[in-house]
């Protein structure tokens, strides 16, 4: 629940669904109140958004920690 | 030597072919192939070649396991031992009395007993290998910077995952400075920090090309990693020391990628299956509410939201004013009697009994005292009755977050929201308040 202080756009994608599929248990428990639910329906749907958008603008990073990245159809190692 | 015209039998011509292979001693280099070790046999059959010519060889058994060598097809040995022939088949044979694996046999030997080492420390136990972290944010890469390995893996993730950043550090994986230099790679990684998984790869080569990932320094390097190790070094049926102490071996640097990173589709596929869940967790929840309070609208004194509370509680406040009005009102009345009997009997008693006067007064106190305390433990039993009232209500339901809709004459409650159209005016009741609303769009659950 500390969690929730966190905007779910700053979240690791990672970490963003893990707490939503924590959320969708919760919600399927049938154990929260009215207000909870929807309380973390909205975490829940914001978590989504999140992920998505992480996934729709990701763009891959390589980053060369040590040697130099030499073009492919070198033959060899 | 023998008179050529001389005959002889076939079995005496075969021990003298015998006796004149049996001097020759030689040592030879050469292919295995065509090898048969089998259990019950008291000797292993193999052949050696090369490229022009074949040489039947028998081993005995004893001879065989004090080697130390696993004969395998393809292996290069060097044997020592004499020719000699086997008279029932007429067969030549070479007698094999020792057997070395040469070349690469012999360095596969070394790292034979190298993983025995290994494996007896416990490296290679299953509960070392850790699991790999299902979103990696960053990848850490050691392999050659130049050929196929390093595209192999930039193009997997990607095509697959390009959520992560990949770190690379670009090392020599060939020669005999490769095992150190992977070694500073990986230890680069480790320091980097934040890196989630790291990849050891390398293309394929010859079995000479894969040794630095035989090297115990590697091997070591690899088991101190605080993060977990995927290897993809050569192609399938290769498997070398870093991939015995790694956490995970896939068999090329693709397959290795693939392991690290799941794939979008797969992302994607998880997460509409969990806004499907999310959506129908909310729904069950709030039809869940809905039977609730459905069951509890459906109660006798619940029927009619407005009227069935409203007469109750009115008539209750009727009556309770009618109390609060009839008790002095009755009091008075006594008091009224009481000196009206009092006047006729102050009238009547004047002369008779002019000293009783004090003790009708005293009986007047006590009758209004009576009135009072009746009118008091009728409040009480009022306010009982509004709280028990209170519990039964809608809008004690309402107050804890449900809402009741109702249609535009404000009569009939919306229950189904087919049975309004966009554009139509409904009005919301709350705990506190109500809303007029104007219907926009209409979702009907499927």
């Amino acid at each position: 629940m500390t969690e929730e202080n966190v905007a779910a756009a700053e979240l690791a994608f990672g970490e963003a669904l893990a707490e939503l599929e924590a959320i969708v248990k919760a919600l399927e428990s049938g154990q929260l109140g009215l207000e909870d639910s929807l309380e973390r329906y909205e975490r829940g749907v914001a978590l989504l958004r999140a992920c998505q958008a992480k996934l729709d603008d990701a763009q891959q990073r390589v980053t060369m920690l040590v040697g130099e990245l030499e073009d492919e159809g070198d033959t060899g190692e | 030597m023998t008179d050529e015209r001389r005959t002889i039998s076939v079995s005496d011509a075969m021990a003298m072919a015998k006796v004149a292979l049996e001097r020759v001693q030689v040592r030879v280099v050469g292919e295995v192939s065509e090898c048969t070790v089998k259990p019950g046999y008291k000797a292993v059959y193999f052949t050696l070649r090369d490229e022009g010519a074949a040489m039947p060889c028998l081993m005995w058994r004893d001879a065989y396991a004090s080697c130390g060598a696993e004969l395998r097809a393809g292996q290069l040995v060097e044997v020592g031992g004499t020719f000699t022939a086997y008279p029932p088949k007429g067969r030549m044979q070479f007698l094999v009395r020792s057997l070395a694996l040469a070349g690469e046999g012999a360095l596969r030997m070394q790292v034979a007993a190298l993983a025995r080492q290994l494996e007896r420390e416990g490296l290679m136990r299953p509960d070392r290998k850790r699991p790999l972290p299902p979103f990696p944010q960053r990848i850490g890469l050691v392999t050659s910077p130049r050929g196929k390995a390093v595209h192999d893996v930039i193009r997997t993730l990607r095509r697959r995952y390009p959520y992560a950043e990949l770190c690379i550090a670009g090392v020599r994986v060939e020669g005999d400075a490769a095992p150190a230099a992977i070694v500073s790679g990986l230890e680069t990684l480790y320091r980097h920090g934040g890196i989630d998984v790291i990849i050891l790869g390398r293309g394929g080569g010859s079995y000479e090309d894969l040794m630095p990932f035989n090297a115990e320094e590697v091997a070591r390097a690899v088991v101190a990693s605080p993060v977990p190790v995927v290897t993809g070094i050569g192609h399938e049926p290769d498997t070398t020391i870093a991939d015995m102490v790694s956490d995970l071996r896939a068999s090329t640097p693709t397959a290795a990628a693939e392991a690290v990173a799941p794939s979008t589709e797969e992302i994607e596929g998880r997460l509409r299956s969990q806004a499907r869940l999310l959506a129908r967790a909310l729904r069950h929840t709030i039809r869940d509410g809905e039977h609730r309070v459905r069951a509890l609208a459906q109660r006798h004194v619940l029927r009619d939201v407005s009227g069935v509370l409203a007469v109750p509680a009115q008539r209750l406040d009727a009556a309770r004013a009618d109390l609060l009005r009839a008790g002095p009102r009755l009091i008075e009345e006594a008091g009224e009697r009481m000196a009206r009997s009092q006047d006729g009997m102050r009238r009547a008693a004047a002369h008779v009994l002019p000293r009783h006067g004090s003790a009708l007064a005293l009986a007047r106190e006590r009758l209004l005292d009576e009135g009072e305390r009746f009118t008091k433990s009728f409040e009480r039993q009022v306010a009982l009755e509004a709280a028990r009232l209170e519990d039964l209500s809608p809008l004690g339901i309402l107050s804890r977050g449900y809402a009741v809709c109702y249609d535009e004459t404000g009569e009939r409650i919306v229950r189904d929201a087919g049975s309004v159209g966009p554009g139509t005016r409904v009005g919301v009741r709350l705990a506190r308040g109500s809303l007029g609303c104007l219907v926009e769009e209409i979702r009907t659950e499927e």
